[in-house]
């Protein structure tokens, strides 16, 4: 009993040193704020930028504009959380689908229930198998959110038609 | 080539939806005429109508502003005051630079609303419904829309005189 | 690799045979000629033999040409220019440069140079664009729509024929959302007002109404506001509002036992008929007199003035007038 009683003080300091450190987490929003959205130039000036690339974040609104368009952000939006995640997914999703042929941001508006993807996409495959996949992605999407899902698609020739500049 | 197919469908989706159309067209008339209105549905009267708008860019609120407005002159119902407060609501977030330390270098997150309102006077029931929905199904992406409706209704009989017996 | 390895076999078993034919010659005389003179063709062949241990690749098959449909141009070239917009782009859609046939540009650059154009532009894409809602569209379908409209009903022009006919007010409000549901929690809210001048009171009923709806009473204004939310849905509210209007409405008329009770210092206001002012003045108007004979009241305005003085709290005003009424009640003449 008596060592017990010893130990009681030690173990309570221990408890407070693991409620200290369940605050040092950080997220990463704030890690990468200095990074995030900002390209650097290479010394042999030939990294292609498209427009959104070349404005950094603190131009939306002003140069460029947003990429998902919701009503979950405004004040006293609602859901914003389950907004946010299913953008990530449906962003995922698509660059997965779309293999190394979408040249732009993955752009999602939602309109009352439905969603409405846009996306600028190189013209890499047959008409056939983009009629395929346009028809696969909105299906398995529809079915994953419960809702209806479209895509509007643009096409270009080459990647580097979406260029804006090179760094 | 997209386009083309798009055409292609839409052609062939085409006679199916004109003969339908043609078929609610042609019904449509004789119902309205044929069916009697019951004297105990009557029709709704709204004083006023105002509706809020929220949204990330002004420029879109005020395109929808300009179509609503129109849509009501063409129907015929009478437009109230239309305004927008000067500032835009800011949801201002303020975090540390850096990860750790430095609380002296700090980065700041904002999201603006901004807001407009409309107020259309003097709609029955029925031309509530119809332009309400109008232009509701023509809100613009990232655009929350708000309707508050005063209804007008007479005093219940019940308290239109003190109860006889208590 | 395969060729390679087809090569290095054969060349073996000629080695193979060479050697048997040397030791054991058990072979036809005939064969053996045939493999010499092949073993020295070999030979001649390949004198520099290079061991190649990583199989190199000889031939590097052609790509396959991949065989493109031709791209049609942009639809926006063979539109007419008097075309039916509306039937062009019927509805709401992202930007497609194909399909619309201005020459818009979007976007910021250095000075001097020209903004991006519209193909490739993803700007132009994010924004929501009204084309479907161009001027001649919504005129096109608010005709169509316009026979569901009923027009405003006569002799309702002004505001105030409408508060006379129609006294109660029912604000709801509805929500649009970009949201998979059509659920808003704050939608159930219901708020009933109503002039309280429209409904008949009496003076112990009015009493007791306001006393029951309490601040939902606006003194100034003179409406009463009843603002229900604690039902889920929008029906049960209005429903609850009523309810609670008409049973305010009708408890203001029943008397409780226990209302008789109320003392003088329950009084919100002050009565001269049930204070001691009342009789102090009777008893000074009646000095002298006999009890059969009929007793003097005191005025009406110096009881209004009393109230006055004691409601509203003294001021020169109050005070002026009282003195004034207690001169004319007592009849003393005014000195200057």
């Amino acid at each position: 009993m008596n060592f017990l009683k010893k130990l009681a003080p030690q173990m309570v300091a221990v408890a407070e040193a693991q409620t200290c450190s369940k605050s040092a987490i950080h997220t990463s929003a704030v890690c990468c704020r200095v990074q995030s959205g900002r390209y650097r130039i290479t010394t042999k000036r030939n990294r292609p930028l498209t427009y959104e690339m070349a404005n950094p974040p603190h131009y939306i609104g002003h140069r460029k504009s947003w990429n998902s368009w919701n009503t979950s952000t405004i004040k006293d939006g609602l859901r914003p959380s389950q907004t946010a995640i299913e953008d990530v997914f449906l962003r995922k999703f698509m660059t997965g689908t779309w293999h190394a042929m979408i040249c732009s941001e993955v752009i999602i508006k939602r309109q009352h229930n439905t969603i409405r993807i846009a996306a600028i996409i190189r013209q890499a495959i047959s008409a056939r198998k983009m009629y395929f996949l346009i028809g696969y992605t909105e299906e398995l999407l529809s079915y994953w959110m419960q809702c209806p899902v479209t895509l509007e698609l643009q096409t270009v020739a080459d990647k580097k038609d979406v260029v804006f500049k090179y760094i | 080539m997209l386009q083309l197919w798009k055409t292609l469908r839409g052609s062939q989706l085409a006679p199916a939806v004109r003969a339908f159309s043609a078929l609610s067209a042609t019904s449509a008339p004789g119902k309205v005429d044929v069916e009697p209105i019951p004297a105990s549905e009557l029709d709704k009267l709204y004083s006023k109508l105002e509706i809020e708008l929220r949204g990330v860019d002004p420029a879109v609120l005020k395109s929808y502003t300009w179509f609503a407005n129109t849509a009501a002159g063409h129907l015929g119902i009478e437009t109230g005051k239309c305004w927008a407060p000067r500032k835009a609501h800011h949801d201002r977030l303020t975090l540390l630079k850096s990860v750790h330390i430095y609380k002296k270098h700090r980065a700041q997150y904002e999201v603006r609303t901004y807001f407009y309102y409309l107020t259309y006077h003097k709609l029955t029931g029925s031309t509530m419904d119809t332009f309400l929905e109008y232009i509701e199904r023509n809100l613009p992406e990232g655009v929350a829309l708000q309707a508050s409706k005063t209804e007008l209704q007479q005093i219940p009989e019940h308290l239109s005189k003190p109860p006889e017996q208590v | 690799m395969s060729a390679n390895l087809t090569r290095w076999l054969e060349r073996s078993l000629h080695n193979c045979h060479a050697t048997q034919s040397r030791t054991a010659l058990r072979l036809f005389s005939g064969q053996q000629q045939q493999q010499q003179q092949q073993q020295q063709e070999v030979e001649e062949d390949e004198e520099f033999r290079v061991l190649n241990l990583r199989a190199v690749k000889k031939q590097v098959a052609a790509r396959r040409e991949i065989k493109r449909d031709p791209v049609p141009p942009p639809r926006s070239n063979r539109m007419a220019v008097d075309q039916d917009w509306t039937a062009a782009w019927p509805g709401p859609r992202s930007f497609h440069p194909a399909s619309v046939p201005l020459p818009l540009r979007q976007g910021y650059t250095e000075r001097g140079a020209a903004a991006p154009s519209k193909f490739a532009n993803a700007e132009l894409m994010k924004i929501p664009n009204f084309l479907h809602l161009t001027p001649p569209a919504i005129r096109q379908q608010c005709e169509a729509i316009k026979q569901f409209c009923t027009p405003w009903p006569k002799g309702l022009e002004t505001e105030e024929k409408c508060k006379h006919h129609f006294p109660v007010e029912v604000v709801t409000t509805d929500f649009c959302h970009s949201l998979p549901t059509i659920r808003n929690p704050e939608a159930r809210r219901v708020t009933v007002s109503l002039k309280l001048s429209e409904l008949k009171f009496d003076a112990h009923a009015k009493d007791k109404f306001l006393r029951l709806v309490g601040e939902r009473y606006n003194q100034e204004t003179d409406v009463l506001t009843i603002v229900a939310d604690r039902c889920p849905m929008r029906k049960q509210n209005y429903d609850y509002a009523l309810y609670l209007l008409t049973a305010c409405y009708h408890e203001s008329f029943i008397t409780e036992p226990w209302e008789e009770t109320k003392s003088e210092a329950d009084m919100e206001v002050y009565h001269f008929e049930r204070n001691k002012a009342k009789l102090s003045a009777e008893a000074i108007l009646n000095w002298n007199e006999a009890a059969g004979e009929t007793k003097v009241a005191p005025s009406q305005g110096y009881a209004k003035s009393v109230e006055q003085l004691i409601n509203e709290g003294e001021n020169e005003y109050n005070i002026a007038k009282y003195k004034k009424e207690v001169l004319k009640m007592l009849n003393i003449p005014v000195a200057n």
